[in-house]
């Protein structure tokens, strides 16, 4: 049975989920495995770690086997990424190619392998942050969507989304305004509330384009986890009720 | 005159050092990492004296690229889009030899094969010696689609050192000369 029915005809990139974006891994052929991919995506301090630490335990109550991805955790890249940032080498093509070295290691040994094995795979951001980043440092929009041509088109593209003003009180009630949340490196000035403001209204402005090209979901970020949280299974349960795919066994099932 | 070599930057060294020590480089990994030290060093050694009015001697350029990553089953134009971003060399040289030459003489150099120069990781041939042909005749291949689409020039690299400066260097002067 087809595991690969588009939810929003026409969305997704154009593309059905659970396949290559663009020119994919030609190595890796993807196209029967029955896996998901649920991404979430949203500016820094929308709560994505609570919503996807919420949603791991009731899938897991539900007997799906759950792995969780996210940006630059991969063992290969993190201690360069982590390197690259203090030490200001950086330059904007070379963050953009070092974010998507990052994100091939993960999709290679995490995502790929959990979708063979019938497992979800909750991302804690996907491509589109990468996207919106570069999108706000003036890379060429063809370019890096060529680049992510290799990422596989997720099943379902929850995007939370918050405004500047709730956003900025957020990140400042939790640790503070960082020097790459606030787009620093742009070197656009030096007083970092307002380099963060406009740093995010632009990401905001990249995420927003993206919502229709990519088929996202969009969720008001300003609402209580618990409220985001219901919403969330909801849609998802519904997506996965609708999947023709038999219901997964987790490991140990 | 400034002199650029592959795979050399600071910022790319330590992530290519650990996936190559643990061999943890998938096909497309070891290609964004190369791209990634390959756009550190345009940046910072390549356009900056080109800027000057230097001449940059590059050895290797994106086409080791294109021909080493295709070569390892990554998508062709994939690797092409991936490095619009790089400068078209003023002219492209291509020393080719054949896969008997380019043994004896790496070989006469070192006692053993590196592991992902050999294309050890694809896991063709457990044998160095055999994955090293099968992987280099798959690069020689790409290398010959590349010569005609990129409009490379290309050297018989079989001859003595001597034969291949004297070519070399009239090449280089035939270009600069037509400059001027």
């Amino acid at each position: 049975m087809s595991d690969t029915r588009p939810l929003d005809p026409g969305a997704h990139g154009g593309v059905t989920p659970g396949h290559y974006y663009g020119h994919g891994l030609p190595y890796l052929n993807i196209d029967q495995y029955p896996g998901k991919i649920i991404a979430i995506e949203g500016t820094d301090g929308v709560g994505r770690s609570t919503q996807i630490r919420l949603l791991r335990e009731w899938l897991e109550v539900q007997g799906y086997g759950v792995v969780e991805t996210g940006w630059t955790r991969s063992p290969l890249m993190q201690p360069t990424i982590e390197l690259a940032k203090s030490s200001n080498t950086l330059n904007k093509l070379t963050f953009v190619l070092l974010y998507a070295c990052d994100f091939a290691d993960r999709l290679e040994k995490e995502v790929i392998p959990a979708l063979k094995a019938g497992f979800i795979v909750l991302a804690d951001r996907y491509i589109y942050t990468a996207i919106a980043r570069a999108g706000v440092r003036g890379i060429d929009s063809q370019w890096i969507r060529r680049l992510y041509g290799f990422a596989i088109a997720p099943h379902l593209v929850f995007y939370l989304k918050l405004d500047v003003d709730a956003l900025a009180r957020r990140v400042l009630e939790t640790g503070g305004m960082s020097y790459w949340e606030s787009g620093m490196d742009l070197k656009a000035g030096d007083d970092i509330y307002d380099m963060f403001r406009t740093y995010q209204r632009q990401l905001l402005k990249e995420y927003n384009a993206m919502a229709d090209e990519f088929g996202f979901r969009v969720l008001e970020g300003r609402r209580s986890i618990n409220a985001l949280q219901e919403e969330l299974r909801r849609q998802i349960g519904e997506f996965l009720e609708a999947s023709d795919s038999p219901k997964m066994l987790g490991p140990g099932l | 005159m400034f002199v650029t070599e592959w795979n050399s930057s600071a910022l790319v060294k330590a992530a290519t050092r650990t996936g190559k020590k643990k061999n943890a480089l998938t096909p497309m990994t070891f290609s964004l990492l190369h791209a990634t030290d390959f756009a550190d060093r345009l940046m910072y050694s390549i356009i900056p004296p080109l800027k000057a009015g230097m001449i940059v001697l590059a050895d290797r350029y994106a086409y080791t690229a294109f021909a080493r990553d295709a070569a390892r089953g990554v998508d062709r134009q994939w690797v092409r889009d991936l490095y619009s971003f790089a400068v078209k060399p003023d002219l492209a040289v291509y020393f080719r030899v054949t896969i008997d030459v380019s043994l004896d003489r790496l070989l006469a150099r070192r006692v053993k094969l590196k592991f992902y120069e050999a294309g050890m990781d694809m896991g063709w041939s457990n044998n160095p010696v055999e994955s090293f042909r099968i992987f280099q005749s798959k690069v020689l291949d790409e290398y010959d689609k590349i010569v005609p689409e990129h409009d490379l020039r290309v050297v018989d690299a079989s001859g003595s050192i001597t034969e291949q400066q004297r070519i070399f260097r009239r090449l280089v002067s035939e270009y600069l000369e037509a400059q001027s």
